[in-house]
């Protein structure tokens, strides 16, 4: 991305006149709005998990500082909450079951669509009518259903790990490998397996790694499915189905004879914990999501 | 292997490989596809003989063969019944605004982004801008209810400007909640909607924007007059592509932000079908013939948006 921006239109000539400046201050104000308005929310959030809980009860409005002084009850409450420690294994479980067992579906099936056999029309049909159309959710919830995986973990996992849209996209992939490098280590004797794994996947890693962080996000980031599979088995609930529920209930306490104003902070605190991995890891893989936006986009 | 290729390149059409061959050349390759083909063959194509449900006085107890079959009933009874033709109302209000705002809003960013000089800042903003694109739906809700509450900041910004303090998700005047799903949405997609315009401005020559500017040319009328033309194609791609998605995307997020009062002015086809079988409700029949009628209007847009592309741009997704 960095290298294409160069060839734009940068350093041109009016900059320096007073007009350019104006402008430039305008344009300048717009976008800090924008990530003024993107960034503060989340501020927001973590300086009232810092607050005092009966200071921020009271208050209104943004909180740009933690309120009624620095205060790390919320953080105690959660590490003592067993419930939200176990839902966050559970979450990291259903991510990495997810991805992994769709980076398995997503290579093999990429791998035998970009090979040519008589089935491959079929199975690539298959595929494409899946992106089109559905039973809806009744109907998948009937078959998960009578596969026995309600109330189960495998209803949240293994419906959720891929769908048509990546397997094709890593046929895709497959296909923009150098049809030279196949041909000889075919040549010398390369199968199947091997021809996958160590010829073509070193090639298409770039692909498979984008199906895989989004299938990990969007795990992360789900509840809907463990609401509708999972919703009475709460030892399998994931830590958003968990903080849907805190969120929902924020003002429980108060129905107790003395609260305790420090559970105000506990759906704050929990935030933080459930969004700071994402955050934190983001460095790492943003220019290949970047990438791949503007690529899947170019080629549909 | 060598012979079997040495034969493909005999047969030219390669249709007179016979089965057994094919299966001999290609076994390992079905073997391998077969968790995937399992995978497609359970979720996506055996739950489609239960749309036959949308055709029933479906019961769980007497199952798809048992059931009462009743025709077109429950399609009669949604469109003449008040919470579908409410639901299919605000899909389509929220669509539109999706359409027109929520798309949008990106390009303008973009367009702002890229004719900001500055080029370390110029990163600085965007990289800002992806945040919220990587919060949940949970917890961007979770926001959405904190700032629009009755002390919230949003609801203190508006009630600067004369509107009356108020918990402004529970509103159940009509375009409130439309407006507020709009701007959710734009919140989230901004940023990150506008990656693709960022590149396809860069990509425009410079030497375009150096002669204009030889010209005489300012840069908003460069903007005009190079920037926007250069990306119109992308443009239209990208909308005729939003409409077939939109009936999808709708609704993903009002299922964690409605509430009873809103119901009427809130309520999309997904969440009225949710709301139908695990609601309290369980009308199977009923919910799944709303989710085939959604099913159904959603193939239609994409057809008719990759239709729409084909003439547009000469590209097509099928």
């Amino acid at each position: 991305m960095a290298k294409v921006a160069k060839k734009g239109h940068e350093g041109m000539v009016e900059n320096g006149s007073i007009g350019g400046q104006t402008a430039n201050v305008v344009l300048g104000l717009l976008l800090a709005l924008v990530a003024f308005c993107s960034l503060v929310p989340m501020w927001h959030v973590l300086m009232s998990s810092l607050s005092n809980g009966r200071a921020l009860f009271a208050s209104e409005g943004l909180v740009l500082f933690p309120k009624g002084g620095f205060n790390l009850e919320g953080y105690k409450l959660v590490l003592k909450d067993a419930g939200i420690l176990l839902s966050y294994g559970v979450t990291v479980f259903y991510v990495a079951g997810t991805a992994g067992l769709g980076l398995v579906l997503n290579v093999t099936g990429g791998y035998v669509l970009s090979q040519s056999s008589k089935l491959k029309p079929l199975f690539l049909g298959i595929l494409i009518f899946a992106t089109m159309f559905n039973g809806g959710l009744i109907p998948t919830y009937m078959v998960i259903r009578s596969l026995g995986m309600v109330g189960t973990p495998w209803a949240v996992i293994i419906p959720g790990c891929t769908n048509a849209i990546y397997v094709i996209m890593m046929m895709n992939a497959f296909l923009q490998v150098p049809q030279a490098t196949v041909e000889a280590a075919r040549i010398d004797g390369a199968g199947h397996i091997s021809l996958m794994f160590r010829v073509m996947l070193p090639q298409a890693r770039g692909f498979a790694m984008v199906t895989m962080i989004n299938t990990a996000l969007a795990a992360w980031n789900a509840w809907f499915e463990a609401s509708i599979y999972v919703p009475r088995n709460k030892e399998w609930w994931p830590l958003q189905l968990y903080i849907r529920d805190l969120t929902s209930r924020n003002q429980d306490f108060l129905n107790y004879a003395n609260p305790d104003y420090n559970r105000y902070l506990i759906q704050f605190a929990v935030i933080v914990v459930a969004t700071l991995p994402v955050i934190v890891l983001l460095p790492f893989f943003i220019r290949k999501l970047e990438e791949n936006m503007v690529v899947g986009a170019v080629k549909g | 292997m060598a012979k079997s290729m040495k034969r493909k390149k005999n047969l030219p059409a390669g249709k007179k490989v016979t089965w057994k061959e094919d299966f001999r050349k290609n076994g390992v390759l079905y073997l391998l596809f077969l968790p995937v083909l399992l995978w497609e063959l359970l979720f996506h194509y055996l739950p489609l003989p239960g749309i036959l449900m949308a055709f029933q006085d479906y019961s769980v107890n007497k199952g798809l063969f048992g059931s009462k079959w009743v025709g077109l009933g429950n399609f009669v009874d949604l469109f003449t019944g008040t919470g579908f033709p409410l639901a299919f109302r605000n899909t389509l209000a929220m669509a539109l605004l999706s359409l027109t705002f929520g798309f949008f809003a990106p390009i303008l960013f973009a367009l702002v982004l890229t004719t900001y000089p500055h080029k370390k800042s110029r990163r600085g903003f965007q990289l800002a801008s992806y945040m919220p694109n990587f919060v949940s739906a949970v917890v961007m809700c979770a926001l959405a209810t904190e700032f629009l509450s009755e002390k919230g900041a949003v609801t203190q910004l508006l009630s600067l400007l004369g509107a009356e303090k108020q918990n402004w998700l529970a509103n159940p005047n009509i375009p409130v909640f439309w407006i507020i799903y709009t701007m959710i949405g734009i919140w989230q997609g901004i940023g990150w909607g506008s990656i693709i315009y960022v590149a396809s401005i860069s990509n425009i020559s410079g030497e375009l924007h150096e002669a204009a500017a030889i010209d005489g040319a300012n840069r908003f009328r460069r903007v005009w007059h190079i920037t926007i033309p250069g990306i119109l194609p992308l443009v239209i791609m990208m909308w005729t592509m939003h409409i077939g998605m939109v009936f999808k995307m709708v609704g993903t997020n009002v299922l964690l932000l409605y509430m009873p009062q809103t119901y009427d002015v809130a309520d999309v086809l997904s969440t009225y079908t949710y709301r139908m079988s695990f609601g309290g409700s369980n009308n199977y029949g009923l919910s799944t013939a709303s989710g085939l009628f959604q099913s159904v209007m959603g193939l239609i847009l994409l057809l008719t948006s990759n239709r729409l592309n084909k003439k547009a741009t000469n590209y097509s997704l099928f």
